[in-house]
C-alpha cells in the first residue's frame, strides 16, 4: 500500500508558488489562469465541433463526456473509499428512467404508459426558460435527487461491507434493480423498449455537466472530506485511531458518486432516447470499470485519461474490424490490453497520482515539491 | 517526471485518434453526394447494414447478417442494380446502444449510404432510428416484429416481416379452432418480442372466448422449466393447449422439459420457433408442435427459391442457416435492391416511395406488400412438426389484429 | 394430481437443479480458497468445455472418450489462463483479479466466437445430447431429468473424493495450507504455484463437467452461454460461505430450493384444487402471489445473498461472526 504523500501538494486549495520570473510569465502559470486556460480551450474545441455539424465526431464526443461522468463517479465511489462497487449502472439506469419518465411528452406518456398513477402521468418536463431547457435540467436533478436517497438508504447497508463482499452486494444491487425495471412494467414498459424520449442531450449539456462532475471530485477529494476517505482506504483502524469515523465518508462518496452515474444515466437516455432494462447490466458496468482501472483507481486525471484512451482505442479497434471482418477481435484486443496494464501498471496509467496542469507548463527540471 | 510521463500518453492518444480519423478518410467526401444520386453511375450504390455481430444477440444478428450478405453477393454477380455494383457496408454495433446509435451516424455522415437495413431487435432499432429517420434515408429491420415500431421512429422506417399482433392473432385463432378454448400461457420475461407476442395472444385468444388457464414467465437466462411444469401438472382442469412465446434458444429445451414430464397436448408458439435446433435439440418431443412464421424454410419441403437459398448459404458458410432470420435478412437486402430498381434511382425519398409502392414482392419468406402501414401485409404461415419435419400446416391471415 | 404431489415434485425439482448447480459451485469456491480470486471466467470455462462436448459428439468419438478429452482439453485452458493472466498478478487487490477474470472471460468468448465462424460452424449450435443424459426417470407421475440424477452422482463422487483428498493426500494437505495462508505455506516449503495450479486443474475438470451437463440442460450452446452458469455458482458460492467446498455444495441446493419455491409459491392460487381452501382464502391468494410475482425471483435471491453477507458473511457453515469493517 502506498502511503499518503506520493500525492501532489493541492493545487484546488491555490497555494502560492515561489515563481523568480513575476509579470506576465508569472500570470500565465498560475494554477487558476491555466486552468481557465484550459476551460477555454475545451470551449473552443467544442465550438468547433458545434459549428462543423459532424454528428459523428459529436456523438463520440458526447460519449466521452459521458462515459467521463461515470468513470469519475465511480472512482469517488471505489478508488476514494477502497469500498468497490460493481452496482453503480443500476444507479444509471435509475437515472435514465426517472428523467425520462418526467420529461416523456404527455401524448406520448399517454400512449407507452398509459397505466402510470394519475399524478406522475400529468407531469412533464418540457418547459423552456427561452431556449434553454429548463424542463430537462430540473428532471434531471430531480431523478438524481431520488437516486442519491436511494443511494443512502442502500449505502446505509451495503457500506458495512468491505473487499470482495461489497462488490458481491453491489453486484446484488444491480441484479435487484434490474429484476425490478422488468417488472414495473406501469412504470418502464418492462422488456418492451422504452422511447421516443426528447433528444435534449447535445455537447454543452455533457461537457457541463462532465466538467461540473471533476470539479465536485476533484475538491471533494482535496477536502477534508476527502482525506478522511483516503485515510480510511489506507488504514481503517488508524483512521479510526485519530478519531474519524468510517461510516459518513465513504456514505458521503457514495451518494455524490450515485448522484453524478444517474446524471449520466439521464443524459444517456436523453442522448440515445430508447432504452431497455438490458441496456444497463454486465456489458456496460465492465467497460466504466475498464476505463476505471486504466486510468488508475484515485487518481482524478487517470479517470479522464483512461476514458479518453479506451473510447479513443475502442473506436480505433473497430474501425480496423471492419477492414479485417475479424468481428470480436477488438473485445479481445481491450481485454489484452486490460491485463497488460493490471500485469505492468497494477494501480493503471497514473496510479494514484495527478495530473496537475499548471506543472505541465513548467519547466521539466524543476523539482517537485 | 510527471511531465515525461505525460508525453507519450499524448502521443498515444493523439495516433490513436488520428487512426480513427485514417479509417474515416477515404469516404467522407461522398457524404453528401450519396443521398442525391447523382453520383458517377460506375460508382456503387452504397446500403447500411447494421448488425450486433458480437454479444448477446448475435445469435440472431449474425444469421441475418450472412443472409444479406448473400444475397447481395448474388445481386452483384446478376449485374447489380442500375447497372451499378451494390456495397453493403456491415458494421457491427457489438450490442451496445451507444455503439449503435454511432453507427447508424456512421452510414448517414461517412458511408454516404442511400438506405439502412439490418437489426432483429427493438431495442437496437431504436437506438438507430432517429438518426436515420433524421438523416432522411429509408431503413428496414431484418427482424425485429414490434408493430410499434414505426410509430416509434417515423416514416422512414419499415419493417420486413409482420408485426407481432399478426402472427400472435393468427396462433390464437388457430389454436381456439383446432384445439380448444383453455390455454395455458408461458412467456420470456426478459425479452420484448416475447413479451409482446404472449400479450396479443391473451389479447386475441380471450376476445375470442378463451380462457387462460394460468399463465405464467421465465428469464431469459432459464435452463430449466421443471418449477413451472409442475405447476401445469398440479392443475385441476388441464390445458387444451401450450402456447409458449420463447426465443430461438430456449425453444428445444423447453420443449423437451414439456413431453419429458409428459405433458402430451399441443404446444403452440410464434416465429422464434423457426430454427432446425427446434428438431435436433427436442428430437421426437417436437411432435404436436405448431408455430406461426414467414414461410416454409426446408431444404425438402419449401418452395425452389426457398430450397436455391438454402443451398447457397450452405455453400457460402459451411452450414444451413441457423434460424429465419437469416432468410429475413436475405429477403431485406433483395426488398430494398428491388425498391431502388424501380425507383430508376438512389434518390433516398424515390427509394422510400418506391418501398411504400412495393405489391406482391415475392421473397423467400412471402409475398411483400407495404399498405398504408410500414408492416408488410403478408399471410402467416403455420408449421406443423410432423415426423421430425417442418411440414405445411396452413397458411392464413387472421381475422382481427389486437391493436399495436 | 394432488397438493401433496406437487409439493413433493417441487422438492425434487429443487434437488435436481441444486445438484447441477452444486457441481458448477464447487469449481468456483476450489480455486478461491486459495487464491481469493472469483474467477468469472470459470463460467467461459464451461463454455469451451460445452464446445469441445460438441465438436467431441459430432465427431463420433465414445462418450467415455470423449468425457476424458473434454477433460484435459478444458485443464489445459484452465492452466494456460492461471499462467498467462492470474500468476503474474497474484497478490494485486482483490478487485484487480476479479476484473482480470472478467477480461479473461471476453479472450474466451471472443476468440471462440472467430474460431466457430473458422471452422464453419453456425454460432449457436444445438448440443448433440448423449442418450445417457436424455429423458426421465419416473416414480409414478413424479419425474426427475437423467441429467440431474447423473449431476447428483457426480457431484456427490466429486465431494466425497476431493474431501478425501484435501484431508488424506499430501497435496490435498498443502491446499489446505495454502488456503489457511499463503505465505505461510510458502515458508513452510510447499511450492505454491504447483498446490495454486492443482487447484486451477482440479477447478477446470469440475468446470468441464458441469459444462458438459449444463450444455445438455440449454440444448443450445454460443460463446456468450457462460454467464448464466457462473452467475449461479457464484451465488451458490457465497451462500455457501466463499471458499468452503462443501459450503458450495450446500449452497447450491439452497440456491435451487429458493429458485423452485420462489416459482412454485407464484399462482398457487390458480392450481389449488376446488374446494380445498374457502373461496376467499383463495381469492387472497391469487391476488397476493400472482404468478407474475415468478419475475421478482432473482430479485429475491440477490436480497437473500446480500442479508446472507451481512448477517453470516461466512455463509450457512460458516461461523456467524459480522465482517469486521477494514
Amino acid at each position: 500500500m502506498s502511503t499518503l504523500d506520493d500525492r501532489p501538494a493541492n493545487p484546488a486549495i491555490g497555494e502560492v508558488r515561489p515563481n523568480k520570473r513575476g509579470g506576465v510569465a508569472a500570470l500565465i502559470q498560475s494554477p487558476v489562469a491555466i486552468r481557465l486556460g484550459a476551460l477555454l480551450i475545451l470551449a473552443i474545441g467544442l465550438s468547433l465541433l458545434h459549428l462543423s455539424g459532424r454528428v459523428f465526431w459529436q456523438g463520440l464526443v458526447i460519449n466521452l463526456g459521458i462515459f467521463m461522468i461515470l468513470v469519475l463517479s465511480l472512482n469517488l465511489a471505489s478508488g476514494f473509499t477502497g469500498v468497490f462497487s460493481l452496482g453503480h449502472i443500476g444507479f444509471m439506469a435509475l437515472g435514465a428512467y426517472g428523467s425520462a419518465i418526467l420529461t416523456l411528452p404527455l401524448a406520448k406518456k399517454a400512449d407507452y404508459l398509459p397505466n402510470l398513477p394519475a399524478w406522475l402521468a400529468s407531469i412533464h418536463f418540457d418547459f423552456y426558460l427561452g431556449p434553454f431547457p429548463l424542463g430537462f435540467l430540473l428532471a434531471t436533478l430531480l431523478a438524481a435527487g431520488l437516486v442519491a436517497g436511494v443511494a443512502l438508504l442502500v449505502g446505509l447497508v451495503l457500506m458495512r461491507l468491505s473487499g470482495h463482499f461489497v462488490a458481491v452486494a453491489t453486484l446484488g444491487f444491480l441484479v435487484i434493480v434490474r429484476v425490478i425495471l422488468f417488472n414495473a412494467d406501469n412504470f418502464t414498459r418492462g422488456s418492451r423498449t422504452f422511447s421516443n424520449v426528447t433528444p435534449y442531450t447535445g455537447l454543452w449539456w455533457v461537457w457541463f455537466w462532465a466538467i461540473l462532475t471533476l470539479y465536485v471530485v476533484w475538491r471533494l477529494k482535496y477536502s477534508a472530506y476527502g482525506r478522511a476517505m483516503l485515510a480510511q482506504r489506507e488504514d481503517a483502524l488508524a483512521a479510526q485511531a485519530v478519531g474519524l469515523a468510517i461510516m459518513p465518508p465513504r456514505l458521503l462518496a457514495f451518494v455524490v458518486s450515485a448522484f453524478f452515474t444517474a446524471v449520466a444515466g439521464s443524459l444517456y437516455a436523453h442522448f440515445i432516447t430508447s432504452f431497455s432494462p438490458t441496456v444497463f447490466y454486465f456489458d456496460l458496468t465492465f467497460r466504466v470499470i475498464t476505463m476505471l482501472i486504466v486510468g488508475g483507481l484515485g487518481s482524478v486525471s487517470g479517470s479522464v485519461l483512461g476514458t479518453v484512451v479506451i473510447i479513443a482505442l475502442a473506436e480505433a479497434l473497430r474501425r480496423l474490424e471492419d477492414v479485417t471482418l475479424l468481428y470480436g477481435m477488438s473485445q479481445i484486443t481491450l481485454a489484452v490490453i486490460f491485463i497488460v496494464i493490471i500485469l505492468f501498471r497494477p494501480n493503471g496509467l497514473l496510479g494514484r497520482r495527478e495530473i496537475v496542469l499548471a506543472r505541465l507548463f513548467r519547466k521539466g527540471g524543476e523539482p517537485s515539491p | 517526471m510527471k511531465t515525461k510521463f505525460f508525453i507519450p500518453v499524448v502521443l498515444l492518444i493523439v495516433s490513436l485518434l488520428l487512426m480513427s480519423c485514417g479509417g474515416a478518410a477515404p469516404t467522407p467526401s461522398s457524404s453528401s453526394s450519396g443521398a442525391s444520386g447523382e453520383a458517377a453511375s460506375s460508382e456503387p450504390i452504397k446500403i447500411g447494414g447494421g448488425f450486433a455481430l458480437t454479444g448477446d444477440e448475435s445469435a440472431l444478428d449474425l444469421p441475418a447478417a450472412n443472409g444479406a450478405k448473400l444475397a447481395a453477393k448474388e445481386i452483384n454477380a446478376a449485374g447489380g442494380v442500375l447497372d451499378r455494383q451494390v456495397d453493403l457496408i456491415v458494421h457491427d454495433s457489438q450490442y451496445k446502444m451507444d455503439v449503435t446509435a454511432q453507427i447508424a451516424k456512421q452510414f448517414v455522415e461517412q458511408d454516404g449510404v442511400v438506405a439502412v437495413i439490418g437489426f432483429t431487435d427493438t431495442d437496437s432499432v431504436l437506438a438507430a432510428g432517429p438518426t436515420i429517420q433524421t438523416a432522411g434515408l429509408p431503413f428496414i429491420t431484418a427482424g425485429a416484429t414490434s408493430p410499434k415500431i414505426p410509430t416509434q421512429v417515423g416514416d422512414e422506417m419499415f419493417l420486413a416481416c409482420f408485426g407481432d399482433n399478426v402472427q400472435a392473432a393468427a396462433g390464437a385463432e388457430y389454436g381456439f379452432n383446432n384445439f380448444g378454448k383453455n390455454a395455458y400461457l408461458l412467456w420470456d420475461k426478459g425479452v420484448e418480442y416475447t413479451t409482446l407476442l404472449g400479450g396479443y395472444f391473451k389479447d386475441r385468444f380471450t376476445e375470442l372466448g378463451g380462457t387462460i388457464v394460468l399463465e405464467d414467465q421465465y428469464d431469459d437466462d432459464a435452463t430449466d422449466f421443471s418449477a413451472q411444469i409442475a405447476k401445469i401438472k398440479a392443475l385441476p382442469d388441464q390445458p387444451d393447449f401450450y402456447f409458449i412465446s420463447a426465443m430461438p434458444y430456449n425453444v428445444g429445451p423447453v420443449i423437451k422439459q414439456f413431453r419429458d414430464a409428459g405433458l402430451t397436448g399441443p404446444i403452440v408458439g410464434g416465429d422464434g420457433y423457426d430454427t432446425p435446433d427446434l428438431l435436433s435439440v427436442a428430437g421426437p418431443a417436437a411432435e404436436n408442435v405448431f408455430f406461426t412464421t414467414h414461410a416454409l424454410i426446408d431444404s425438402t419441403g419449401g418452395t425452389d427459391g426457398i430450397k436455391k437459398f438454402i443451398a447457397d448459404y450452405n455453400k457460402e458458410y459451411g452450414h444451413d442457416p441457423e434460424n429465419a432470420f437469416a432468410a429475413l435478412g436475405y429477403d431485406t437486402m433483395y426488398l430494398i435492391a428491388d425498391a431502388i430498381k424501380r425507383a430508376g434511382s438512389t434518390d433516398a425519398a424515390a427509394i422510400k416511395k418506391a418501398i411504400e409502392e412495393t405489391k406482391d414482392y415475392a421473397g423467400i419468406t412471402g409475398s411483400i406488400s407495404f399498405g398504408d402501414s410500414h408492416i408488410p401485409q403478408k399471410g402467416v404461415t403455420i408449421i406443423a412438426v410432423k415426423d421430425g419435419k417442418f411440414t405445411l400446416g396452413a397458411e392464413v391471415v387472421p381475422e382481427k389484429v389486437p391493436a399495436p | 394430481m394432488t397438493l401433496v404431489y406437487y409439493a413433493i415434485q417441487q422438492t425434487v425439482n429443487a434437488l435436481s437443479i441444486g445438484s447441477l448447480y452444486a457441481l458448477m459451485a464447487v469449481g468456483l469456491a476450489m480455486v478461491f480458497s486459495i487464491l481469493r480470486l472469483i474467477n468469472f471466467a470459470h463460467g467461459d470455462l464451461m463454455m469451451v468445455a460445452a464446445y469441445l462436448a460438441a465438436f467431441a459428439l459430432f465427431a463420433n468419438l465414445p462418450l467415455g472418450l470423449a468425457v476424458v478429452l473434454i477433460i484435459i482439453g478444458t485443464v489445459i485452458v484452465g492452466l494456460l489462463m492461471e499462467r498467462i493472466a492470474y500468476r503474474p498478478i497474484r497478490g494485486a487487490p482483490d478487485v484487480a483479479t476479479l476484473l482480470t477474470s472478467l477480461a479473461v472471460g471476453q479472450i474466451l468468448q471472443n476468440g471462440m466466437l472467430l474460431t466457430t465462424r473458422f471452422l464453419g460452424q453456425p454460432i449457436q449450435i444445438a448440443f448433440p445430447t448423449p442418450d445417457v443424459l436424455n429423458g426421465v426417470v419416473a416414480f409414478g407421475s413424479i419425474t426427475v431429468p437423467r441429467l440431474n440424477v447423473v449431476s447428483l452422482v457426480i457431484g456427490l463422487i466429486a465431494l466425497v473424493s476431493l474431501s478425501f483428498f484435501v484431508t488424506r493426500t499430501v497435496p490435498g494437505l498443502s491446499m489446505r495450507a495454502a488456503a489457511e495462508d499463503l505465505t505461510a505455506a510458502q515458508l513452510m516449503g510447499i511450492n505454491i504455484n504447483r498446490v495454486i495450479a492443482l487447484a486451477f486443474a482440479i477447478g477446470s475438470g469440475l468446470a468441464a463437467i458441469a459444462g458438459l451437463l449444463f450444455a445438455v440442460q440449454a440444448g443450445q450452446i454460443n460463446p456468450y452461454m457462460g454467464f448464466t452458469p457462473v452467475l449461479k455458482a457464484f451465488i451458490a458460492a457465497v451462500i455457501g460461505g466463499f471458499g468452503s467446498i462443501a459450503g458450495a455444495v450446500v449452497g447450491g441446493f439452497v440456491l435451487g430450493a429458493l429458485e423452485v419455491i420462489l416459482t412454485a409459491l407464484p399462482g398457487i392460487g390458480d392450481i389449488l384444487p376446488p374446494g380445498m381452501v374457502s373461496p376467499s382464502t383463495q381469492a387472497l391468494l391469487q391476488q397476493w402471489l400472482p404468478s407474475s410475482l415468478t419475475g421478482y425471483r432473482d430479485a429475491f435471491v440477490f436480497a437473500a445473498l446480500i442479508l446472507m453477507l451481512l448477517f453470516r458473511p461466512n455463509g450457512i457453515l460458516g461461523q456467524p461472526n459480522r465482517e469486521e469493517m477494514r
